[in-house]
């Protein structure tokens, strides 16, 4: 009995660390919503150019992934640019059924590019905090998951604050209010869009090269994280930069303790079944905007 | 002996005042795959290529009554496709149940599941839906993996081959399921005229065109976008048993990945979404690109080309053919007669 709450405990701990990542991966995706009500089924692949970016780093140049946090963000923000241009132009303002098929097509050019450049194999970065664990009373966790989570709260109040105080973050936020209106008080919309999601999709860079640090890549592994980074925004709700993190560490624990007491093949289910709970229930999430 | 009976349907019920134009532009096609085991230059791999296009065109119409006719953009039918090789797998392997049986009770429990998930996600409009699809399927995978026991977990299920059989519904020649295909392709076609000229399918397509107005018109929203889930699902399933014979062996990622879903979803978006001829033409052009492609990147040594190319493929028909390619030549037809 004390083994197994401690066990709950120790899972309950890893879930919150895991979780705080998936919340960073998520939140490109709930911003591009909340702001454009683009629904990017490529976010997943951009958290995959990030991947690279931090293996690369590491393996080519011996520099730490999460020192090239930087990078991979204007890395991705470039290539969201570019999807922006020439894709999601034409679908801002309602996430229809061309607007989910045009990013599922992004999404499949994206991965087979990586797969061309970078070949089907998956590869690892090395951190410089690998290997470390750190021991507080009957728990451990690993040195670089704890730097992870850290970084990935630091980012996610940055946008948050970001948001709330800048005045490029009050303009965003009254393009997503109503584009209408933010134009006739003087806010070009389309700069503002562009830029809400070159900052989407630079997030997911820099999520990626954050999650690259303890956690190997492949070209299908955007896909592979699409679930979760769906059922993260969806829980945490649509449209909400915080909540969508407190989606990603909710669905950290749920995974961890399943995995621990029941079955870690089927760790994901149970996040699959809370997703269509909230869809038939609250498909707003908790902090979510409404849809239409 | 099915395809004579289905071509006759065909030349009678389309006879009556339509341009003989018309006529040939149907039973032509039907004729050529009919006698194509036949003809001198024709091998077993440009059949299997044949099949493998009526296949695809087969469960692309079934996805084309939700999603072109209804609106409702299902990510996920690999859902159905795989149930529906699982249930019939399963059922021969195990308990000898030959497809002819096995195949409806695929049916049933995929329409069950369409009700399940219909129920819980259509009340809500748009994005959600699609999520929703994604994730069941996804779970599956999960699901289907870790059953080792009943599913062959990651490696799949592999039929057991008995010899040719039509009780069995194998053969190890392509020959026998070109007809079958074919019969499948024609029934599905007839299904998708009917329905879009049936009550109910103007029911869907209310729906899809403006959900508020089709309610105050008295449409009941939520139980049209439901039923058509389900028969969309059933035909998938349906399907699937074609798919499973053919292939005999299917696993998680064939079933239920999203890359499979794509390929269910391509011949109507690429044909034209919501139109009876639209699937026929996108299947076969898909089919046709990914053998070409398939030839091109063992030739030059890189895998995954033809995703490659079913993504730009996707891409271009939504950017810039959002009707397809029967939107194109419609437009281009009343064009000239216009003038």
């Amino acid at each position: 009995m004390e083994a197994t709450a401690l066990l709950t405990l120790q899972a309950i701990l890893s879930g919150v660390l895991v979780g705080g990542v998936y919340g960073i991966l998520s939140i490109g995706l709930s911003l591009a919503f909340g702001v454009m009500r683009i629904v990017n089924f490529a976010h997943g692949e951009l958290v995959m150019y990030g991947m690279y970016a931090g293996v690369l780093a590491s393996r080519n140049f011996g520099i730490d992934p999460l020192a090239i946090l930087p990078f991979s963000f204007l890395l991705t923000a470039g290539v969201g640019i570019v999807l922006y241009q020439f894709v999601f132009r034409h679908f801002v303002g309602h996430a229809t059924l061309q607007q989910l098929l045009a990013a599922i097509g992004c999404a499949l050019v994206l991965q087979m590019i990586a797969q061309i450049i970078f070949g089907a194999d998956a590869r690892t970065a090395t951190s410089a905090f690998a290997g470390q664990y750190v021991v507080f009373g009957p728990f451990f966790v690993a040195k670089v998951q704890i730097v992870a989570f850290a970084v990935a709260a630091a980012a996610t109040l940055a946008v948050e604050l970001l948001l709330r105080l800048s005045t490029w973050g009050k303009a965003v936020r009254a393009v997503a209010d109503d584009p209408e209106a933010a134009e006739v008080v003087g806010i070009n919309s389309q700069y503002i869009n562009i830029g809400a999601f070159a900052l989407a999709c630079g997030l997911a860079g820099l999520a990626g090269s954050v999650l690259v640090s303890y956690f190997p890549t492949a070209p299908s592994v955007g896909f592979s994280l699409m679930p979760i980074i769906i059922i993260a925004t969806t829980i945490g709700g649509l449209g909400s930069i915080g909540g969508t993190f407190l989606g990603g560490i909710c669905c950290g624990i749920i995974q961890q303790v399943t995995a621990m007491t029941w079955n870690s093949a089927l760790q994901d289910v149970p996040l699959y079944a809370l997703l269509l709970l909230f869809i038939a229930v609250r498909p707003t999430g908790f902090f979510g905007v409404r849809s239409e | 002996m099915t395809v004579p009976a289905a071509t006759s349907s065909v030349t009678s019920s389309r006879s009556q005042g339509v341009p003989y134009r018309l006529v040939a532009s149907y039973v032509l096609p039907v004729a050529i795959i009919a006698v194509l085991p036949l003809l001198p230059f024709v091998n077993n791999y440009i059949i299997a290529a044949t099949v493998r296009a009526l296949i695809f065109i087969s469960l692309g119409q079934a996805w084309n009554i939700v999603a072109g006719i209804g609106g409702q953009l299902s990510l996920g039918h690999g859902v159905f496709l795989g149930l529906g090789c699982y249930t019939t797998g399963i059922l021969f392997n195990r308990y000898g149940i030959p497809p002819w049986i096995g195949g409806w009770v695929g049916v049933v429990i995929s329409s069950a599941v369409a009700l399940v998930m219909g129920s819980l996600t259509l009340r809500m409009r748009g994005v959600f839906f699609a999520l929703a699809t994604v994730a069941v399927s996804l779970a599956l995978v999960q699901i289907a993996l870790h059953f080792v026991d009943l599913t062959g977990g990651g490696d799949g299920l592999a039929l057991k081959f008995f010899g040719n059989s039509l009780w069995a519904m194998q053969s190890r020649l392509p020959g026998p399921f070109l007809y079958a295909s074919l019969a499948f392709v024609l029934a599905y076609y007839w299904i998708t005229r009917w329905v879009l000229a049936s009550d109910f399918g103007l029911a869907m397509q209310a729906v899809r065109d403006d959900e508020v107005a089709a309610a105050a018109a008295g449409v009941p929203v939520f139980r049209t976008k439901v039923l058509g889930f389900m028969l969309s699902a059933a035909m998938t399933a349906l399907a699937a048993v074609l798919y499973m014979q053919f292939y005999m062996a299917i696993d998680p990622e064939a079933a239920f990945g999203l890359s499979q879903a794509i390929q269910l979803q391509l011949p109507a978006l690429l044909g034209g979404l919501g139109t009876a001829f639209g699937p026929i033409i996108g299947g076969a052009v898909m089919i046709f690109l990914s053998e070409v492609t398939n030839w091109g990147s063992t030739k030059v040594g890189i895998n995954g080309l033809d995703i490659l190319v079913y993504g730009l493929m996707l891409l271009a028909v939504i950017l810039h053919a959002p009707k397809g390619i029967v939107g194109v030549i419609f437009r281009n037809a009343f064009a000239g007669r216009a003038h």
